[in-house]
């Protein structure tokens, strides 16, 4: 089989300014074979242990059985900053979210305001980090990505509670004028050049319903290391503006161009969101935004050996930009046939569904399960060999597969 | 105020202790060794100051275009101050220990 595409890797340099120094290269060098790098696993505070791919800042990814439940733990849930210095203590005692620019009346909350000043409202909702799976580019496609190389453990679904951001800026008072809310949390760069984590939406995304401003997380404080005391919540939306250890929240008249938000976390502004020819940056740009119909398997694990004759419960979730779960199929022969999973209890458009299908393999031999999930507007997953490439690598969704051996 | 942060002492191949504490959180160490030779003193020197060496290995193999665009990055986009000398030597680093010579690459 010939996975290699010839598509070229040309471009993906652009994403990251370095125009003139990247060149076309074979496809088929890239893909897998990888120095073996297995993140060591590391117990992080409030964490059980974890895949540590970096300790400063912390990139800690959840194990696949991760997704063999609904809602993900607190302790297992995937912490990912950009920024090394991050604060090690937050007094509640004088820690303030200020809203400022462009309003009426600049506020400065504390925790306490926040949670008696505005109605409390509580939402269960994927966070997916917009380079989720993100290594399965090269694997499935031959095609590299820059960006950390995250399984599909950068993703859980939680339970937030806390006040309406709309709540909070009408209290300020947004001026007529104002275009932009940005927002930013506590973490800094090393050394003060380096392109500080700003994000920015448009005000009338930022005066919807949904947007929340956290202070609990599955019915506690948000752990530390997922961005305690405040966590901004954009349900239906990749994590990127979620912004941990909120601290401000600037209300603007302008657009202000920025790194992370102009040139990180973008992708070609075309139907496919993908490259088709070219260099990635050789399109027009945009941001990715709303996530995409994707599947998971939880259960069981990739090359798990299993009995023959054995009842298996194959299990895992599904998820989309918000407009709910239609189906799960399955398929246990490598695409050829499929079927319908049950899907479990609906907690919300937003939040993972739960699917489950009981298999009986009654013959010995090597299996590719994979699953495929269809939303209400019938968007699908797309099969590994068909899904676009971009360079920055985000927005996988491929059909997931994972090979058991029954004996 | 309920702050209950446990702090993990870490050992790097070891178990992990959990205590307690109301005081600020101790992000365990990790080291993640890189291979010795070809001027890793450089890389040490440089690559350390805004992330761990778990971002790099992370990466894989990759081609000499991809360091090269890497190094060009982190010092373009995210202002690393190193010399136009000690980046070639860094990405030379990476393409030895961590890459490859990509064959159509200019
Ligand atoms: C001035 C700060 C700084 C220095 C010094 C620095 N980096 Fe980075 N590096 C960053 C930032 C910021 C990111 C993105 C962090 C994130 O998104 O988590 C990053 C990410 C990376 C990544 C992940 C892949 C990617 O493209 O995002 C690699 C690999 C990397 N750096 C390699 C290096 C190498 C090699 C050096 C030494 C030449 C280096 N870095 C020095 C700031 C720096």
């Amino acid at each position: 089989m010939d996975k290699f595409s010839r598509r070229n890797f040309l471009g993906a340099g652009l994403i990251f300014g370095a125009s003139t120094l990247f060149a076309k290269e074979a496809a088929k060098t890239v893909a897998t074979e990888t120095k073996a790098f297995v993140p060591p696993m590391i117990a992080f505070p409030e964490k059980k242990p974890m895949k540590t791919i970096s300790d400063r800042p912390p990139l800690l990814e959840s194990s696949r059985d991760i997704f063999t439940q609904a809602i993900t733990p607190n302790d297992q849930f995937f912490v990912r900053w950009h920024m090394p210095d991050i604060p090690t203590y937050i007094d509640l005692n004088t820690f303030r979210l200020e809203v400022k620019g462009s309003v009426a009346n600049a506020l400065s909350l504390s925790i306490d305001d926040l949670k008696s000043k505005f109605e409390p409202v509580e939402i269960t909702s994927v966070l997916q980090c917009g380079g989720n799976s993100r290594k399965f580019f090269s694997e499935k496609t031959g095609q590299a990505t820059h960006g950390v190389q995250w399984g599909h453990g950068a993703m859980g679904c939680a339970v937030w509670k806390g006040a309406r951001l709309k709540d909070i800026l009408n209290m300020a008072g947004v001026n007529a004028t104002a275009k932009y809310v940005g927002v930013n949390g506590l973490e800094k760069p090393a050394i003060d050049e380096t392109p500080h984590f700003f994000r920015e939406m448009g005000i009338d995304e930022a005066l919807t319903d949904e947007l929340i401003v956290a202070y609990e997380m599955n019915g506690q404080d948000i752990p530390y290391l997922n961005g305690f005391p405040l966590k901004l919540i954009i349900p239906g939306h990749f994590s990127d503006s979620w912004v941990k250890m909120l601290s401000e929240i600037t209300v603007m008249d302008e657009y202000r161009k920025t790194f992370f938000m102009d040139v990180a976390y973008t992708v070609p502004d075309n139907d496919c969101e993908c490259v088709i020819s070219g260099g990635d940056f050789e399109y027009k740009r945009k941001p990715i935004a709303q996530m995409k119909v994707k599947s998971v398997i939880g259960y069981p694990a990739p090359n798990s050996v299993i009995k023959k004759g054995s009842r298996i419960n194959v299990t895992g979730v599904a998820f989309d930009q918000g407009k709910g779960i239609k189906e799960v199929m399955i398929s246990l022969d490598g695409g050829k046939s499929w079927s319908s999973t049950n899907l479990q209890k609906d907690y919300g458009k937003y939040a993972y569904r739960q699917w489950s299908f009981s298999w009986e393999p009654k013959i010995k031999g090597e299996y590719s399960i994979m699953v495929r999930a269809i939303n209400r507007i019938g968007n699908i997953q797309p099969l590994p060999g068909d899904i676009g490439w971009n360079a920055g690598g985000y927005q996988y969704n491929a059909v997931d597969v994972v090979n058991v051996k029954i004996v | 105020m309920k702050i209950n942060i446990l702090i993990a002492g870490i050992l790097l191949s070891a178990t992990a202790l959990f205590s307690q504490v109301t005081k600020p959180i101790e992000l365990p160490y990790v080291e993640y060794p890189i291979e010795a030779g070809d001027h890793d003193e450089v890389v040490q020197q440089y690559c350390l100051t805004c992330h761990s060496f778990g971002y790099m290995l992370n990466q894989g193999k990759k081609s000499r275009p991809y360091w090269t665009g890497t190094v060009a990055k982190m010092v373009n986009e995210f202002k690393a101050p190193i010399p136009k000398e000690d980046q070639q030597i860094i990405i030379n680093y990476f393409v030895k220990h961590y890459g490859y010579e990509s064959n159509t690459g200019h």
